[in-house]
């Protein structure tokens, strides 16, 4: 099977944003192969970030879709305040650069990302940015999201943040 | 400025009567949190970090007691000092990585240099300087923090030379970091990775929060129902709860199931009854915790602790192992610091586990805590209110507080001042009134 293109990847990943920015989990959920890795490192001092999600800590690691569409049913449970009152947000992502990645017919798309979060319930908006390393892969049904790796920048949160905000 | 505050109208503690209660003014008043930085934070012991984030020679890492910079440094023979961080000179900031080695420290305002162990080793062009005859009177060494000490590795300082010593400080909750250290012959250290996060409430929020067992099944609904989902379909791709197989927190669990205990000087425990579990990654040490410590220390190894050191170090032993620090900003604003604590030497396997335990529940990307900060926030708005001064959230288990410890208590030679034993639906606030006796004993001189 072939690679993905470089405008077909790059599509890919504006379509995972918009799906974000709508907040469309299901059709987002589906971008992605079902052992997915999906992973945002957290900083180990000033300048580097944790490398080994096995020894050090992440602020979000998950291997397996199931674990998105765990975090997707409990945004949508009604029994989360956190969830209560929808922020609104909007993806910026840019510099997209796609390259061969390690397996047969996969791409890695490096591309980095603004994201504008407005927090309706307490009327603050906040700017989460940092760099995206997408890995997909070609399959029947189209182009996946077999890997995301989300390199946050900024690193201090304010009060939280969820899956739809990075 | 302060003859307005009297005690009585911030705090109604009348044990005589039953009553145990907080003004709301305690949460947002700029005026009360400017002096509780000062002499709460800035005048006795609080938390610093761990002995093992400046392991070497040379080793640093910089924080802030109050609003003071810090810096801990590991001088070339071993020893631990703590400063402020800024220089003598013009108070610029010395050292401004969060962690590092080095030798000297240089001002990059002026150079004046100075060494691991906080001397001078420099005044760029001293001589040359035509300094006054006074000058050479003066200490021209980083200002050592007035007090400082370690417990098992726990690092704390007091701005305030005139405090307790920190065994008297820590007193019998000690023995609860001991439970922590214990875990391994080789003590306790952070799993690299720090996290950070801010909310926009006061920073008692956070302080109750940790031994505030009412909230779990209120606050967390939508994380518990995941947890019971992955229980029913486990499969290797979800993380396996620890606290999902425990039932302390169950409405429907019978008998005892836990309870707290509250010590002088403000340090809280709040506990629940854990089985020794696989679910546990600290599992592969249970029988040789057994064989160091004994049966019940073993078995307190495995219950949920939530413990409280006062006023800004909570280690949080439930659904993972957590560190937590805590920052008061503003009467409105809080930063807390946030670590992954684990027994050193265990087994890639145990600590892996841990860590995605950690993750799910702990981080404010996560699916617990998040839920926690948006109701301190909530909260925040409501203390605004003037009206009534008097919140309601500190009353229950008050009929059911005894002086000193209990069978459990005994079982591992702690000593409280005071207990509750619980059922799981007590769920004690009685506790909180440790916090807030502390805040009012370190506010005494300001508070009529």
């Amino acid at each position: 099977m072939s690679a993905t293109g470089p405008a077909e990847a790059a599509q890919l990943l504006y379509r995972e944003a918009l799906l974000l920015d709508t907040l469309d989990f299901d059709p987002w959920l589906e971008l992605y192969t079902p052992d997915c890795l999906f992973w945002m490192p957290a900083w180990r001092d000033d300048g580097t970030q944790t490398e080994d999600p096995d020894r050090e800590l992440s602020l979000i690691y998950y291997r397996g879709r199931r674990n998105l569409e765990d975090r997707v049913k409990r945004i949508r449970s009604g029994f989360s305040v956190a969830a209560a009152v929808m922020p609104r947000v909007s993806h910026i992502v840019i510099n997209v650069l796609v390259e061969p990645a390690g397996a047969e017919g996969a791409v890695r798309a490096h591309s980095a990302f603004n994201v504008s979060v407005h927090d309706v319930r307490s009327n603050r908006s906040h700017s989460y940015f940092g760099r995206y390393e997408h890995e997909i892969v070609t399959t029947d049904g189209g182009p996946l999201i077999s890997r995301k790796i989300i390199r946050l920048m900024n690193d201090v949160v304010p009060t939280m943040l969820d899956v739809y905000g990075i | 400025m302060t003859e307005h505050l009297r005690l009585g109208d911030l705090i109604d503690d009348r044990p005589e009567q039953g009553v145990f209660r907080v003004n709301r003014a305690l949460f947002r008043d700029p005026h009360i949190f400017d002096l509780e930085i000062q002499h709460v934070f800035e005048g006795g012991w609080v938390f610093i970090g761990l002995s093992t984030q400046a392991e070497n020679p040379h080793d640093f890492f910089t924080s802030f007691i109050g609003r003071v910079p810090i810096i801990v440094s590991r001088d070339g023979e071993g020893t631990l000092g703590c400063f402020v961080n800024a220089c003598p000179h013009k108070g610029v900031r010395l050292v401004q990585k969060i962690c590092g080695n080095a030798k000297r420290h240089v001002c990059p305002y002026h150079s004046w240099t100075f060494d691991s162990s906080g001397a001078n080793r420099n005044i760029k062009w001293q001589k040359g300087g035509r300094y006054g005859v006074g000058f050479a009177e003066e200490d021209h060494d980083l200002f050592r923090i007035a007090r400082f000490g370690e417990y098992r590795g726990f690092l704390f300082a007091s701005m305030k030379e005139d405090v307790p010593s920190l065994d008297e400080h820590l007193g019998e909750a000690r023995k609860l970091l001991d439970i922590v250290a214990d875990k391994s012959p080789e003590g306790v250290e952070l799993v690299p990775g720090r996290v950070t996060f801010t909310y926009a409430a006061n920073w008692k929020m956070q302080l109750e929060n940790c031994t505030d067992q009412y909230h779990f099944t209120s606050t967390h609904p939508s994380y518990i129902r995941i947890l019971d989902l992955r229980a029913k379909e486990q499969t290797e791709e979800v993380v396996r709860s620890s606290i999902g197989g425990a039932d302390f927190w169950q409405e429907g669990a019978a008998g005892i199931t836990g309870g707290t205990y509250s010590f002088d000087h403000g340090h809280a425990l709040n506990w629940g009854i854990m089985p020794i579990s696989s679910a546990s990654p600290d599992f592969e040490r249970a029988q040789e915790i057994g064989e160091r410590h004994g049966e019940a220390r073993r078995n307190w190894t495995f219950n949920m602790r939530n413990l409280t050191i006062f006023p800004n170090l909570q280690i949080a032993e439930n659904a993972s192992s957590q560190m937590r620090v805590i920052r008061p900003l503003a009467a409105d604003l809080t930063e807390m610091q946030t670590w992954c604590i684990a027994p050193r030497g265990e087994s890639a396997e145990s600590r892996s586990f841990r860590i995605r335990q950690y993750e799910d529940f702990f981080n404010p990307t996560g699916m617990a805590t998040p839920d926690d900060t948006v109701c301190y926030e909530e909260a925040q708005l409501g203390m605004a209110e003037q009206e009534r001064t008097w919140l309601q959230g500190h009353a229950r288990g008050h009929g059911a507080s005894v002086m000193g410890g209990n069978e459990f208590s005994d079982m591992i030679d702690v000593k409280p001042a005071r207990s509750v034993l619980s059922d799981a639906q007590l769920c004690d606030e009685s506790v909180f009134a440790s916090y807030y006796r502390a805040w009012a004993e370190r506010m005494s001189g300001v508070l009529a």
